[in-house]
């Protein structure tokens, strides 16, 4: 560490330099090296192919053989399960849809009155008129499988961690990869296990939906009142009564949201597997017609699926909630209704599957798109290419190479250069005179990024200052992780792609921690403006990830824009609800002692508010960059070169060892992030004494 | 298993110790050179662990009432809780009946449960997804009593603690103090030989409260069971008890009978809990008795070993005559008898 040494004491000043600072000094210093000896070696930048492992090759060979050995165990399954799922699939699709609809509707009623009624007869009408009735059917055939497949699995697993806190830690840590790990990277082996057909689709999103009804199973059991654990001990309960009669049942709320969760989980992934094909569903729908660029018929195949996930989500949120017993002759009276309706529908020759009344309305759309694009299509484009050439690319690939006399207007020399770190040597300057440290190493680093580029920082840049970072937020266990993590894929040799999803999804965070901070402040400040993005938030939570693309898609085509668009759609939320809730859950003393001393609004928003809602903001942007990487993978579909694209490619090819390293790459990128986020969120929780 | 003895003590504690937090019976092996059991638990707190009941010694005879007494944070819940086993000691050991709880098998632990120990939990631990009625007969349901059987007789307990007509009620729709009446009538529905009570009346209005305490001696006349009964306010304990142990920071500093507590307190902290207790309405008069009998005393008031000193005051005073009251100018305006003051100082109660 001399050199930081001597930068610091060139400053002039005595400055007791934090651990913050000491590590972006120690990040610097490799940068310097890099930046400095990177022509003459160029292992420093580039890692050697020679070194790379073939990490795919080793990992086809050693699932090969694992999954060979499991594969007749699967199959069997596959088997057993191709019933029931035929099955359901043969009922909804043979129950005329007016019985389906009253069905619904009843439902709805029993659980949540006249409006989950009218929610769910309208939303249904609304399938039936798209014409997509049997595709849907197809599709919640599947999620009526894949549930309660994942709702055992989860719950058995939430229970057992439960039961031996021991494997608490293991268990969380097989969650998290369940979570983190791409659903494509586990379909191949998946495929290869399970034979090509819907039945992959099924266990795929069954794995997907299982950790959130295992997580708050877990929870919903850990939060039981210990006097009532204990009137169950003292009453002579075995064990198992313990748990069954008491336990699981004093949990039932937070056990329902697990389901919710579960629910929507299945839903979104059922859609998403369709990739694989072989099922006439509504996901297969929705790609197929987005490939072609049938942007009406995708938009009213996305609405279907839109109309599901609100349907299920809102009923099977109703049932978490304690709620007031319902008047049964009138759900009766419904399928009365539905009875007599569907007598009728017989008689008169009603098609069975759905009344496709909208095959107009597709057209319409899709007209409608085709205007709008077209008198609007310079406006998107140039839109389009500003963000590009002025942001996404300079940060993918530097300025030293996207700066272009056909973009910029001129071509960046090494005079350039050396105005930029000149520049960046000056606005440093100032701030270490001002005692900032560490904000002055920052914009050198930065600067060292903007001329380079993301996609080529040199290795140990990446690595170190990962392990830096790490060192920072949560001392050297988390930083020594973030290195042999990085350090796997490096040495595999998807470094470069690796470095493609780190740009895309640090750009869409980027965008989202900057747009959804103010949204949510502004939501924080004003109620009207959180009664309007309130619903936007939720709705777009709800939907599958899958329908963000048909959107974009229809404006800006395919092409990474496009991906950064809907991975910015998708990752926003959480950013603006953690923010806003941070903001407004300051404790009420806390402001009342602020307006007494005199504040004004927005000096307590900024002087009280906002640091203590530090932690919680830090928590929105964990999960806003947990949703960027699971959006990364689906918009990978839409044009990117990055991970993602090759997690398709192996899918494709049917490569089993590819897939799941990139997976893995892809995981472990969002599983260091993750990480050195929470250290950070935690060390400010423990700073405020939360 | 230790061979059963009808004249053990129903519950007899020996050293028993109970230390949260890591490693906790390691530490307090080894703070046990560190001298005697206030050294100990200081030994213990400087390695942040928390003795919060610290080498408790006491025996609750059969048919005994046994109040624990003390602040907020004094170890009487966790007391109680390491009789029942419903968290495991650290160190010492508890014998019911005889028996060694620290060394049951499980299963014998269910049994013991099922059939001869009942407890009211502080805060009720009422089972929010059943009815009242469900609530009450869970332990039955846990005996194996069959569903007519279990109604029956859950309206029965309900009924002792005025409850009836609410048994299909949620827990959650009812007060608190109709809430704590459900947790008695649960632990009731058994008919448990042993009875552990954390403050059971806690949550209830005076009214109810004594109204309660009076029905709960006329239970305890009838049926004579073992109870450890934990409660903060004294005039409670006093009246309820046959013994009171006192409990600080884990320590158990006094065990006495209502009359030792209040009269002779071993230290400030006990004299503290009684400084507001008439006195003269708890302790009797063999308290008191001097050693030797005096040669010449004034006539008998007729004064019998068990009186209370106010009743004995009462009766010292009718040997008086009536006394003058004047006013303000000195003039003689009407007379009180002594017997009268002494009479209208004391309380209704007898
Ligand atoms: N499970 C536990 N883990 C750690 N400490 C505990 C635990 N249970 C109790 N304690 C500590 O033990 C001490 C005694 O608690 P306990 O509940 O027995 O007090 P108490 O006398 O019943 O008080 P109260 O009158 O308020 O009910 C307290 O300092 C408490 O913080
Ligand atoms: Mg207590």
């Amino acid at each position: 560490m001399s050199a930081t040494e001597a930068v610091s004491q060139g400053a002039g000043r005595r400055l007791s330099l934090t651990r913050g600072s000491q590590a972006a000094l120690f990040v610097l210093a490799v940068v310097l090296l890099c930046r400095l000896l990177g022509a003459q070696f160029e292992w420093l930048v580039k890692w050697p192919a020679a070194l790379t492992v073939p990490m795919a090759d080793w990992m086809t060979w050693l699932v090969g053989g694992f999954l060979d050995v499991f594969k007749p165990i699967a199959r069997t399954f596959t088997f057993l399960v191709s019933y029931p799922m035929e099955w359901v699939g043969w009922l909804l699709n043979a129950v005329p849809w007016p019985m389906t609809v009253a069905a619904v509707t009843a439902i709805g009623w029993m659980i949540g009155g006249i409006r989950l009624a009218a929610l769910g007869f309208l939303g249904l009408m609304f399938v039936v008129f798209t014409g997509y009735w049997s595709q849907g059917m197809n599709t919640l055939a599947l999620v009526a499988v894949s549930v309660p497949l994942a709702l055992v699995m989860g719950a058995a697993i939430g229970i057992l961690a439960f039961e031996y806190p021991r494997m608490k830690g293991a268990v969380n840590a097989l969650l998290d990869i369940m979570q983190t790990v791409p659903t494509f990277a586990y379909l191949v082996p998946l495929l290869v296990l399970f034979g090509f057909g819907p039945v992959v689709g099924l266990i795929a999103s069954a794995i997907y939906a299982a950790p959130p009804m295992a997580r708050n199973v877990l929870l919903g059991l850990e939060r039981v009142d210990t006097e009532i654990r204990e009137a169950a001990v003292m009453s002579g309960g075995t064990r198992r009564q313990q748990l069954f009669l008491v336990e699981l049942p004093a949990a039932t709320q937070q056990i329902m949201i697990g389901v919710n969760q579960c629910l929507m989980a299945a839903l979104s992934m059922v859609i998403i597997a369709a990739v694989i094909g072989g099922f006439d569903d509504i996901g297969w729908e929705v790609l197929q017609t987005m490939r072609k660029a049938l942007f009406g018929p995708a938009f009213l195949a996305g609405s279907v699926v839109v109309v599901f996930a609100i349907i299920i989500d809102r009923m099977s949120a109703a049932l978490a909630e304690p709620r007031q017993p319902q008047n049964r002759t009138v759900a009766y009276g419904i399928l009365a209704v539905g009875a007599a309706v569907t007598i009728w529908a017989v008689l008169a020759g009603w098609p069975p599957s759905g009344v496709a009344a909208m095959d107009g309305l597709a057209k319409r759309v899709d007209e409608g798109v085709g205007v709008f694009t077209a008198t609007y299509g310079t406006t998107l484009d140039s839109i389009k290419n500003t963000s590009m050439f002025y942001g996404l690319l300079p940060l993918r690939i530097g300025l030293a190479e996207a700066v272009l006399p056909f973009t910029w207007g001129f071509a960046w020399t090494v005079k350039h250069t050396a105005m930029l770190y000149g520049a960046a040597l000056l606005i440093s300057l100032i701030l270490i005179f001002k005692g900032r440290v560490t904000a002055a190493v920052m914009v050198l680093i930065i600067a060292y990024i903007a001329e380079i580029g993301v996609a080529h920082l040199a290795w140990p840049v990446v690595i170190l200052g990962a392990g830096a970072i790490g060192w920072v937020s949560g001392g050297w266990k988390l930083a020594r992780l973030a290195v042999i993590l990085l350090s796997l894929i490096l040495i595999s040799g998807l470094w470069e792609r690796a470095l493609l999803s780190l740009y895309l999804a640090g750009a869409a965070v980027f965008a989202c921690a900057v747009i959804g901070g103010l949204l949510g402040l502004w939501s924080a400040m004003s109620t009207t403006a959180w009664m309007v993005l309130r619903p936007i938030c939720d709705f777009l939570q709800t939907i599958p990830l899958f329908v963000f693309l048909i959107p974009v898609l229809m404006f800006f085509q395919i092409g990474e824009f496009s991906a950064f668009i809907a991975i910015c759609m998708y990752a926003v939320v959480p950013m603006i609800r953690y923010t806003r809730h941070g903001l407004v859950s300051t404790p009420d003393e806390i402001i009342e002692a602020a307006t007494a001393s005199g504040a004004g609004k927005w000096q307590t928003m900024f002087e009280v508010r906002a640091p203590f809602a530090a932690p919680t903001i830090l928590l929105g942007l964990n999960q806003t960059i947990l949703y960027a990487f699971a959006m990364l993978v689906i918009a990978a579909l839409i044009g990117t070169t990055e991970l993602g694209q090759l997690i398709f490619l192996a899918l494709g090819q049917y490569d089993v060892g590819l897939g799941i390293t990139a997976g893995a790459a892809m995981a472990i990128l969002a599983l260091v992030a993750d990480r050195l986020v929470q250290g950070f969120a935690e060390e400010r929780r423990q700073a405020l004494g939360l | 298993m230790t061979d059963k003895n009808s004249t053990a003590p129903a519950i007899a504690v020996e050293d028993l110790w109970q230390v949260f937090g890591e490693n906790a019976t390691s530490a307090l092996r080894d703070a046990r050179g560190a001298g005697d059991d206030k050294a100990i638990a200081q030994t213990l707190k400087d390695k942040t662990l928390i003795p919060a009941v610290r080498a408790a010694n006491f025996e609750v005879k059969s048919g005994e009432l046994f109040v624990i007494m003390g602040l907020s944070g004094s170890g009487k819940s966790t007391m109680i809780r390491c009789i029942s086993r419903l968290i495991e000691p650290t160190a010492g050991s508890v014998r019911i009946d005889g028996e060694d709880i620290l060394q049951a098998s499980d299963k014998r632990l269910i049994d013991l449960r099922r059939h001869k120990l009942g407890m009211v939990f502080q805060h009720f631990g009422l089972f929010p997804h059943m009815t009242v009625a469900d609530n009450v007969a869970f332990p039955l349901k846990m005996q194996g009593a069959g569903k007519a059987e279990r109604r029956a007789r859950a309206l029965e307990v309900l009924q002792m603690v005025g409850l009836e007509g609410r048994e299909d009620t949620y827990p959650r729709n009812l007060s608190g103090g109709q809430r704590q009446r459900v947790g008695i009538a649960r632990s009731l529905a058994v008919n448990p030989d042993i009875w552990f009570l954390d403050e059971p009346f806690s949550a209830l209005d005076p009214l109810i409260r004594r109204q309660l305490q009076d029905e709960f001696l006329n239970i305890q006349a009838t049926l004579k069971k073992s109870i450890v009964f934990i409660t903060h306010d004294i005039q409670e304990a006093l009246k309820l008890a046959d013994r009171i142990a006192i409990m600080r920071d884990g320590e158990i500093v006094q065990i006495g009978t209502p009359e030792e507590i209040v009269l002779h307190p071993v230290d400030d902290y006990v004299a503290e809990f009684s400084k507001d207790v008439p006195k003269g309405r708890h302790a009797c008069v063999e308290s008191i008795l001097m050693d030797g009998i005096p040669d010449n005393m004034p006539d008998d008031p007729g004064i019998k070993i068990g009186m209370t000193l106010d009743t004995a005051l009462t009766k010292c005073m009718e040997l008086y005559e009536p006394v003058p009251v004047r006013n303000a100018e000195g003039n003689v305006i009407g007379a009180v008898h002594p017997h009268e003051l002494a009479n209208a100082l004391q309380a209704e109660e007898t």
